[in-house]
């Protein structure tokens, strides 16, 4: 991080002429480094040090009372993976990352196109799709909870006038985790819209003016150009999207607090119902790595993907 | 010269942001410890009392208090009401381990065996309670020794909150199963509280004359399967280290009363809470499995309605319930005269409590229930006995109200009752489970130092 910031300051600072006095440089370098202070400081006290913290807290049995604290070696991490429920709550979680970055990058790349093709009142659309997104995740919860409402609820009522059963959306384990999965798409997908639109309007015109001069097709010309020009955005969307899935936590636990059940509590869920309902900061700390550990699975696997395209491109 | 002056405001204006940032970020971390210091430092004689009553239930409540404080109370009490739950007690407890908490909160009964050996709670003395007019006299044997561990006392219960059965008087009448008093014909076996629900079924149009939600409510799950369960006499012991002692057989037998009843014609398979009660609130069923706590919203609703025990199934009068009770969150150094004036409120509060029997639950001070005035109080009156046949939670740290054990309760039996299959194998996951918790170290004490 430092050193992405500090190099150009360097490089400005030798390509200047050596007139000035030799203080000049370490006075540079004490201003340099008063300005990444800020930063630097509560990048230590709030990343760093609960992560060094996290990571300690993890070998031994503290509880959030400030009782316990002695040291408990490996038995966190031995009794998190042996624990059905982590294993469940982590599945769900990784569940929930498949079912959701599918519809959240199709969706938004079908948006985008069917907007980018000149659609009338271009701005109405771009604003309503993108709208949702600016909303808390306190108010899509509340909207949605309205809406899956098994008696008064739109989605019933929708169900209904073509004819299918009402479902308990949000009571029944056998679909809530999809009823999470609708909100927030619902939710979200404007995000990943917009990065395909500007991604849309950087490939230049003069492709598909030459596709059209060899006489392709609106489909040939989307195909052969719009599709591989994405690709690149297509790679950071469901990279960023992967990663906002993992971390599902607000809108689940609001929509479902009071009915949550095994087949529905997301990880991070499991990590705060460890630590602040059951007091156990050692055991939850551990889960928390445990976590980690498959993030930085997905991380390294994503890395290693967009090295190699980067290599054959 | 214009360049140098861009810079230079640039520069101040960095500096100034900066500045400001940091001197907020002071000024409001500081005024927020001050703010919350300086309120009970200001005034000698006010008391923090934490609740986790909302609602109905709040207002009451603030009634009460507002009437200790009123008439030249030696006290003055800022009560702070934070949400039921979970986080409730998470706030409660970093209170406490903090060393400043408030003088008094409320608790469940059936939370204290948790939270007490975390060096969390004071104990009271019984003594000074006695001298205000408070002792163990004065509650059921049962509600009274909840509060106790070991030989102390960590909390006085306000009320019990029992589970109870309401019954609409019209449509029972109609269906011939009241008795000359207008109260629900007493039933003594599973048959006969079966074939009484059937008749009411004669009466309700087509819906299903029972009412029960269950459907991701762990909690409301264990209130019927437990009354049920120590109906027959039975109880359930966590010895912690140790492995749960269920009785397998009669915890099958009343899930499968359970799933008897949730057959779809006498109480529909698959409903929720809320669903639940708004068929009952709404004169579409005749009885409905809830608490005493829907007293308010039923009578609300405006539909004729009554509430008796559950009826005695299995040979021994019993009903799931659990305690608001008053606990002294522990302080690092106790201020003897704010104390003083909370043994004292707290006396003021049960002696009042008969305000606190129209949100439905019964006091657990005796004066109050067998005052002439209460005997008058309908329905209430008529399940105050269900006070001397109450059953908390099985002691343990991971129990209680709004605890995790519920959850596992509900996640082990749910798919039984949504199929009306499975009892037995619902009743091992069920105690899979349980163990599992207590191979579990007690979180607020994981060397397990504490004795009461």
């Amino acid at each position: 991080m430092t050193a992405a910031v500090e190099t150009p300051l360097a490089r400005a600072a030798a390509s200047r002429p050596r007139t000035t006095t030799t203080a000049g440089p370490s006075r540079e370098r004490l201003v340099s480094w008063a300005f990444l202070a800020p930063f630097l400081i509560a990048f230590a006290l709030f990343l760093v040090w609960p992560l060094v913290h996290g990571l300690y807290l993890s070998f031994t049995n503290q509880s959030l009372t400030g009782a316990g604290g002695s040291w408990a070696g490996l038995d966190n991490y031995q009794e998190a993976l042996t624990d059905p429920t982590m294993w469940r709550a982590l599945r769900t979680t990784v569940w929930f990352t498949v079912v959701s970055t599918i519809p959240l990058v199709l969706l938004a790349l079908v948006m985008a196109l069917l907007v980018h093709r000149g659609l009338p009142g271009q701005w109405l659309w771009r604003l309503s799709f993108f709208m949702p997104f600016l909303l808390a995740s306190t108010v899509v919860s509340q909207i949605w909870v309205w809406i899956f409402n098994p008696d008064i609820g739109a989605a019933n009522s929708v169900l209904g006038a073509i004819g299918i059963e009402p479902l308990a959306w949000l009571q029944d384990p056998a679909v809530n985790l999809y009823a999470i999965v609708i909100a927030t798409v619902w939710w979200t997908v404007g995000f990943n819209f917009l990065l395909y639109l500007a991604a849309l309007q950087n490939i230049p015109d003069q492709h598909y003016e030459a596709a059209a001069l060899d006489g392709a097709g609106p489909w040939r010309q989307l195909w052969s150009i719009t599709l591989p020009q994405l690709n690149s955005a297509t790679v950071l969307i469901v990279m960023l999207q992967i990663l906002a899935s993992l971390k599902l936590f607000d809108q689940a636990y609001q929509m479902l607090i009071g009915v949550s059940t095994d087949t529905t509590r997301p990880i991070v869920q499991y990590i705060y119902e460890s630590g602040f309902v059951g007091y156990r900061f050692g055991y939850s700390a551990a889960i928390s790595y445990v976590f980690f550990a498959l993030i930085v699975i997905v991380g390294v696997f994503q890395m290693t993907a967009m090295n190699r395209r980067r290599n054959l491109s | 010269m214009a360049r140098r002056s861009t810079m230079l405001s640039r520069r101040g204006l960095l500096t100034g942001a900066a500045a400001i940032g940091g001197a907020a970020a002071l000024s409001g971390g500081l005024s927020a410890c001050g703010a919350a210091g300086a309120a009970s430092a200001a005034n000698p004689d006010q008391l923090q009392f934490w609740t986790l009553l909302s609602g109905g239930d709040g207002g009451t409540m603030a009634d009460m208090v507002a009437k200790a404080t009123g008439s030249g109370a030696a006290y003055d009490v800022k009560t702070t009401t934070l949400v039921w739950g979970e986080p409730y007690y998470t706030k409660l407890a970093m209170a406490a381990t903090g060393g400043r908490p408030p003088e008094l909160a409320i608790m469940h009964a059936s939370r204290v065996p948790g939270y007490a050996p975390g060096g969390l709670l004071d104990s009271w003395d019984i003594g000074r309670l006695a001298e205000l007019g408070v002792s163990q006299d004065d509650f059921p044997e049962e509600i009274w020794k909840k509060g106790m561990i070991g030989d102390k006392v960590f909390a006085v219960a306000l009320d019990a909150h029992p589970t109870v059965l309401m019954f609409n008087p019209e449509i029972c009448d109609k269906a011939g199963v009241l008795d000359s008093d207008g109260r629900l014909r007493e039933t003594e076996s599973p048959e006969e509280f079966i074939d009484l629900v059937g008749q009411v079924g004669g009466q309700t149009k087509g819906v299903p004359p029972l009412s029960y939600g269950y459907l991701g409510d762990g909690s409301h799950m264990f209130r019927l399967f437990y009354t049920f369960y120590t109906q027959h006499g039975a109880s359930m012991t966590f010895p912690e280290g140790g492995r749960a002692e269920i009785d397998d057989d009669i915890a099958v037998e009343s899930l499968e009363l359970m799933q008897t009843l949730l057959d779809g014609k006498l109480a529909v398979q698959r409903n929720d809470y809320a669903a639940a009660l708004a068929e009952f609130a709404t004169g579409r069923s005749g009885l409905l499995f809830t608490g005493v706590w829907e007293l308010r919203s039923v009578k609300e609703a405006g539909v004729p309605f009554d509430m008796t025990a559950i009826p005695t199934l299995f040979g021994t009068p019993a009903a799931y319930a659990d305690s608001h009770a008053f606990v002294l969150p522990h302080q690092n150094q106790v201020d003897e005269h704010r104390r003083d004036l909370t043994y004292r409120f707290v006396a003021d509060l049960l002696k009042g409590s008969y305000e606190w029997a129209t949100a439905g639950h019964v006091p657990a001070y005796l004066p109050v229930t067998q005052s002439p005035e209460y005997a008058k109080l309908t329905p209430q009156s008529h399940y105050a006995d269900v006070a001397e046949r109450v059953n908390y939670d099985p002691a343990a740290w991971f129990t209680g109200s709004a605890s995790n054990f519920h959850s596992n309760f509900g996640n082990a039996i749910q798919p039984a009752l949504m199929t009306g299959k499975g009892a037995p194998g619902a009743i091992d996951a069920f105690r899979t489970r349980v163990d599992r918790l207590l191979k579990t170290q007690n979180p607020v004490d994981p060397d397990g130092t504490w004795t009461p």
